[in-house]
């Protein structure tokens, strides 16, 4: 063994599909291409089992094999002689295996198609270089987590914990957590959806380095990388989105496009071209909070450190995140001060622009001049709201005779009212800006209207 | 004449693998750079670098058993053909412009894919051992519901 399996890793990422030779009991050897190699630990890797194919019969007739792995950076390739030991159909392995999978396949509309069967465990006997694979020797690039990249990390731990521990509202909580993420480690698109029980889904909330924030899209349980990151509760790394996810993204933006335009909603934010995938369940026990998503357009971005490390900052923030939901009310004084610091637009004197809203009842959707802005509790809010100030001339409200109002479909404990008051603003920023829901004091908040309102439900 | 589902392993841009496996059942393999025939498939000639290929010229030496693996990466449509090999040689001089271009086109193909051609032509190609394989079985790969069905 001239290489150790730890200094290939990046050929084991996937990011260029690997060869693997085996022959049957007669001697007939079959050759096929991979798409990962899981290293395992120092001598043993793992390969994904989803069909019962003549590579995975061979291997019960000869458990040899060979696979050959190429750099992605530098082109180099590597042979592995391997030893076929056992197939792994439950445990950690078959776990971190299998979501990777289960991610793929939802993501690209092919839940139940295809699924890992088992994790195939192999013994490496031995590594080696092939030389005069290319033609010039490639200088490696610099790697390894450097005592200054330590420090810079541990430097990030804590800037986020501050932040965490600083942040006034949810709001300033989520913002600053996506600001730290890219100041500390460069991660520059992400976003962060919360949790919804009453909903059964999750909700995006704050995102960064978008050109469309996104803000609003919601995510079934299960589905795509992130629901199935929220339903199993564990972190995806994908190092890169094969060939698979690409071909199942232009079969999404397809059916997309034939969809229903009432549930086409809010696309969820995302680089077109993104190589990798680093999703983050936020939890505290087995309670989900939400989930932090990053990615980026270089293969290679995430590591198996940002794993661990993220893992640690991923429960600050759910902690973080889920004191400030605890605190309900109370969250609302500093958006008071702040109200009062800088006081809401003028009303809607001289209003030059009408705006039509229009709420399907059977949707429990709002539209805006036939524009869809929000749905679900935040809709019921802004409903309730609009129709409370048409008929009264209110314009001030509390959070408290939102909670009380059955109608709104609130859960009774951890109702999140805060986020969705968060959500229905950000929303009305983007497509009704004439129309604001600003805070004005303790668990209360105004309704401003710079444009004449007309109201119709169907 | 051959049908277009086979005309197609013997296109320009094609990714092609060799894989064999020695008399102790040591599997082997390794790429090649230009596939090629001219009776139709009952023969092929695959071409593979001398600087990567030993083990696998080696074990063809022992059990004469060869797997030649054809994909073509935009539609990942791929073709196995197994059999017997009939002769090694070092490739002819003449020989060379068509592995080249094999490999040209390959290069682009790659580059569309993401990999440079800086990197990509990097690779060694030549001198190359020519394998020419009797063709007993060929297999459909594409990924799918077909994948592992016997196309003749």
């Amino acid at each position: 063994m001239n290489v150790r399996l730890a200094e290939i890793w990046r050929a084991c990422q996937g990011i260029l599909p690997s060869i693997i030779a085996t022959a049957d009991s007669r001697g007939v050897p079959n050759v096929t291409y991979l798409s990962q190699v899981y290293l395992v630990d120092d001598r043993h890797v793992a390969l994904s089992c989803q069909f019962f194919n003549k590579t995975r019969r061979n291997l019960d007739e000869n458990p040899l094999a060979m696979v050959e792995v190429l750099d992605p950076l530098t082109l180099q390739a590597y042979r592995l002689r391997l030893k076929f030991l056992r197939s792994e159909k439950s445990g950690p392995l078959f776990d971190m295996m299998s979501l990777r999978i289960d991610a793929i396949a939802s993501h690209t509309g092919m839940s139940g198609v295809f699924s890992l069967i088992a994790a195939d465990v192999f013994e490496v006997v031995s590594v080696a270089t092939v030389e005069g694979f290319l033609t010039v020797p490639v200088d490696a690039p610099a790697e390894g987590v450097s005592l200054e990249g330590w420090r810079t990390e541990m430097r990030g731990l804590q800037l986020v914990s501050e932040r965490i521990n600083r942040a006034a509202d949810l709001e300033s909580l989520l913002a600053s957590v996506l600001e730290s993420l890219e100041e500390y480690f460069n991660f520059s698109h992400t976003s962060v959806l919360l949790w919804d029980e009453a909903n059964g889904r999750l909700t995006t909330m704050a995102s960064r380095g978008y050109g469309e924030s996104g803000i609003g899209a919601e995510v079934a349980l299960g589905e795509g990388m992130i629901g199935t990151v929220a339903r199993e509760r564990r972190l995806l790394r994908l190092s890169s989105l094969d060939a698979d996810l690409r071909y199942g993204r232009a079969i999404r933006r397809e059916a997309t496009d034939a969809a229903n335009k009432l549930a086409a909603e809010i696309p969820l934010p995302g680089l077109p071209d993104a190589q990798s995938v680093l999703a983050i369940p936020l939890t505290i026990g087995s309670r989900l909070v939400g989930v932090i998503a990053a990615e980026d357009r270089d293969p290679l971005r995430f590591s198996e450190w940002h794993e661990a490390y993220l893992d640690v900052i991923a429960n600050q923030i759910a902690l973080g995140i889920d004191r400030m939901i605890e605190r309900g009310d109370d969250s609302a004084d500093t958006a008071a001060a702040e109200a009062i610091a800088h006081p809401p637009a003028a009303g809607p004197k001289g209003c030059r622009v009408t705006r039509r809203l229009t709420y399907y009842r059977h949707d429990d959707a709002i539209f805006v001049d036939d524009e869809y802005l929000i749905r679900n509790v935040p809709a019921r809010i802004l409903w309730k709201v609009l129709g409370e100030s048409r008929r009264t001339g209110r314009t001030e409200f509390s959070n408290r005779e939102m909670r009380v109002d059955t109608s709104l479909g609130l859960p009774p404990v951890k109702d999140n009212l805060e986020s969705r008051l968060i959500l229905l603003r950000h929303r009305l920023q983007e497509k009704c800006p004439d129309l604001q829901i600003v805070s004005t004091g303790r668990g209360r908040f105004a309704l401003k209207a710079e444009a004449a309102l007309e109201l119709i439900e169907r | 004449m051959l049908n277009p589902r086979l005309q197609r392993c013997l296109e320009p841009g094609l990714s092609v693998i060799v894989g064999s496996v020695d008399a102790q059942g040591a599997p082997t393999c390794c790429r090649a750079y230009g596939l090629r025939s001219t009776d139709e498939l009952e023969t092929v000639t695959v071409y593979v670098p001398v600087a990567t290929s030993h083990e696998t010229i080696q074990a063809l030496a022992m059990t004469g058993r060869l797997a030649i693996g054809a994909t073509y990466p935009a539609d990942h449509s791929a073709t196995q053909l197994k059999g017997v090999v009939t002769e090694t040689r070092l490739a002819r001089e003449d020989e060379s412009a068509f592995v080249r271009e094999q490999m040209r086109v390959y290069t682009e193909v790659l580059a569309e894919f993401g990999i440079p051609k800086r990197l990509s032509s990097r690779a060694t190609y030549w001198p190359a051992f020519a394998v020419t394989m009797r063709v007993e079985e060929i297999y459909d790969q594409t990924p799918g519901p077909n994948a592992g069905g016997r196309l003749r």
